[in-house]
């Protein structure tokens, strides 16, 4: 396979939970669609990041193409094979291409195991499969050599995750998805627990990492300017929909989307100056319940440009060239 | 107007009793709060920064943790050496507070018109219907829809944006001259947050209330302050007008911070300057500077002398707590 080929391809994903009354006759009352009708791909080396608020699904799509979360709709192909098609054992296999960083570092490490026994951990099940062939000692030489690569010292070996800073603890977390040596990284939201001073070092540690391991990344984060220095391609997202998708840089100097434009004007800069002479464009209300089914655009109640067309109809994500996809009325006519 | 002094923080110290040992939460922090005066105080997880301003309100409890020395003047009377109900007539009357979490600062069981009214009834001594009527205008003025229904809503059936604005409608209601904000957009979404931060500006700034504005995002400080404190470990480690602390920071800490905050309005091909290591464990601190071991100018002197807080020469607001800024001899 050509190295430009796409690594991941997403296909029309839809997630729906069940919305259920009743303890012991339960039955469905509605859906809650967390992710509704979603296609992206990535090409190998790329990072693409998904950005959006709580609750637009973000988190929910990444859990889907990882097989994490139950698919109400749609394909995901890794390297063009069906990841539904395939049977546990040979999903099993396939796993070890695709790994995940976790958000919290305090929640996502088991209290009871030390450093090393976690980030060995994915090597060790694989071994017992009998997918990878390694002695302990090698496992041990991989784990030290993992833990050196993401600023550990050897001496943590034996520390319980307690003995460790928030940092630290992500550290371990991107040591142990990096074990199986994966061609994909999906990142959920991996900076947002840290402090200001502890997230610029994990940022850059990710991005040493990328360029050593050749990685490509699915990064999910709900800050922009976080997104915007790791990722070369963003897609915005809103109440489980793709609204907007381009190159990193072109979504800054040119948002299209008045979703995107409100989002990129509420973000605080830390530049007084600039505070001052900005105009904010605030939007109205909060995002509307993803239990709704709604006939036209997702974004209809609070855009400032919403036309009658808006509420009736649902614009499809299409291309204004130089890859900038966006999905909106507004730009209709200069379609390419 | 803007220069009546309304509060002064002096040598605050507040420590916490844990079983591993005794936590200096705030250690020796001063700083002065003028009439309409917007300060910001910014700092990481740990840095003192809540602690500092729950010691205002001296709402730190016996024995998890006590208030060890310093002065809260309020308008030139000590708050800390009065008795609970006479700070109780000042909290939440005269200085407000909103806290991070609007769901679990909320009571689910009681209606959010009884909330409202619960403060105006107790210092404002108004009557229940009076009350009522307040509480409505209020959430008209905050921007909550359908004011007259909702007042008979439990907090649960509001989002996230909606509670916090009827926290500010609390702290608001009894005409407060000291509104402490802790975080008060840090678990709502950045559309959200500029909605909740345009509404504190606004009614900020008609009734001329003082505002301390706690947070870790340097971008919610510099779109609202006037001045800020910047803490580290316990203490201010600079102190400025907000400009100066943008685009000329003084302590290394601050400098560090500044340049490793990614940023939307700027192509960033560069790499991100990151501060290596992380902030001290407050138990037992070492003598010296807390921000030594990270710093990447320290000095001999830094590991063993903790730098005094100095004002910059010339100045009358801005200080430093460092001893690059020390012009004196720095080897006694």
């Amino acid at each position: 396979m050509d190295d430009t080929e796409k690594l991941l391809d997403v296909r029309g994903l839809k997630v729906y939970f069940p919305i259920e009354k009743g303890i012991v006759f339960k039955r469905r009352v509605g859906w809650i669609r967390a992710v509704d009708g979603v296609d992206f791909s990535m090409t190998k080396g790329e990072a693409l990041g998904l950005v959006g608020e709580s609750g637009c699904g973000k988190s929910t799509t990444a859990m889907a193409v990882a097989q994490l979360q139950r698919k109400t709709a749609g394909q995901v192909l890794f390297e063009g094979r069906d990841l539904d098609k395939m049977t546990p054992e040979e999903l099993r296999r396939e796993r070890m291409n695709f790994q995940i960083v976790f958000q919290d570092p305090y929640s996502s490490l088991n209290p009871r195991m030390q450093a090393g026994d976690l980030i060995a951990e994915p090597l060790r099940i694989y071994v017992r499969r009998g997918i990878l062939t390694m002695s302990e000692e090698e496992m041990k030489k991989k784990t030290l050599s993992l833990m050196d690569r993401c600023g550990l010292s050897s001496s943590f070996y034996n520390r319980y995750p307690h003995e460790f800073s928030g940092g630290q603890r992500q550290r371990i977390g991107i040591a142990r998805a990096l074990a199986l040596g994966p061609k994909l990284v999906i990142a959920d939201e991996p900076v947002s627990a840290l402090d200001v001073s502890i997230q610029s070092q994990i940022l850059n540690l990710l991005k040493d990492l990328q360029d050593e391991f050749d990685l490509t990344f699915l990064f999910i984060a709900h800050d922009l300017a976080v997104i915007e220095y790791f990722c070369t391609r963003i897609a915005v997202m809103y109440l489980g929909h793709i609204v907007e998708s381009t190159d990193s840089k072109n979504l800054y100097r040119n948002p299209l989307h008045p979703y995107t434009r409100a989002l990129l004007s509420a973000v605080p800069l830390p530049d007084p100056r600039k505070e001052r002479s900005r105009k904010r464009i605030l939007l109205k209300g909060d995002v509307p319940s993803p239990a709704v089914e709604r006939p036209g655009c997702p974004f209809v109640d609070r855009c400032p440009e919403a036309m009658r067309r808006c509420g009736e109809e649902k614009p499809a994500l299409r291309d204004y060239g130089d890859d900038h996809q966006v999905a909106c009325f507004l730009y209709e006519g200069d379609q390419k | 107007m803007k220069d009546e002094l309304i509060l002064r923080v002096q040598g605050l110290l507040t420590e916490f009793y844990t079983e591993r040992g005794t936590v200096k939460a705030v250690h020796d922090v001063s700083f002065d709060l003028h009439r309409g005066e917007r300060l910001g105080i910014v700092g990481e997880s740990g840095s003192g920064k809540s602690v500092t301003n729950l010691s205002v309100l001296k709402l730190i409890q016996y024995p998890t943790g006590r208030i060890k020395a310093g002065k809260v003047l309020f308008k030139g009377e000590d708050l800390l050496g009065q008795s609970e109900e006479s700070v109780r007539k000042v909290r939440g009357k005269h200085i407000s507070m909103i806290f991070q979490d609007p769901l679990t600062s909320l009571n689910p069981v009681i209606k959010v018109g009884k909330q409202i009214t619960e403060a105006l009834r107790l210092h404002h001594k108004m009557g229940k219907k009076e009350a009522q009527a307040k509480a409505i205008e209020l959430l008209k003025l905050i921007g909550i829809p359908d004011a007259e229904n909702r007042v008979e809503d439990y907090p649960h059936q509001f989002s996230g944006g909606m509670r916090q604005r009827v926290m500010i409608a609390i702290a608001l209601s009894s005409d407060p001259e000291i509104l402490i904000a802790d975080e008060p957009t840090t678990a709502l979404d950045v559309t959200i947050q500029a909605q909740i931060l345009e509404l504190i500006n606004s009614l900020s700034d008609d009734k001329g209330v003082a505002t301390i504005m706690i947070t870790h995002d340097l971008g919610v400080v510099a779109g609202m302050c006037d001045s800020v404190c910047v803490m580290y470990a316990g203490r201010i480690v600079e102190r400025a007008p907000i400009d100066d602390l943008f685009y000329d920071p003084k302590h290394p800490y601050t400098e560090g911070l500044l340049n490793s905050i990614p940023r939307v309005d700027r192509d960033q091909n560069q790499r991100l300057h990151s501060i290596s290591g992380a902030p001290p464990n407050l138990i037992n601190l070492p003598p010296g500077c807390s921000f030594m071991p990270r710093c990447g100018y320290a000095m001999d002197i830094c590991g063993k002398k903790t730098p005094p807080e100095i004002f910059l020469e010339g100045e009358t607001k801005r200080t430093v707590s460092c001893w690059l800024h020390v012009k004196e001899d720095k080897h006694g």
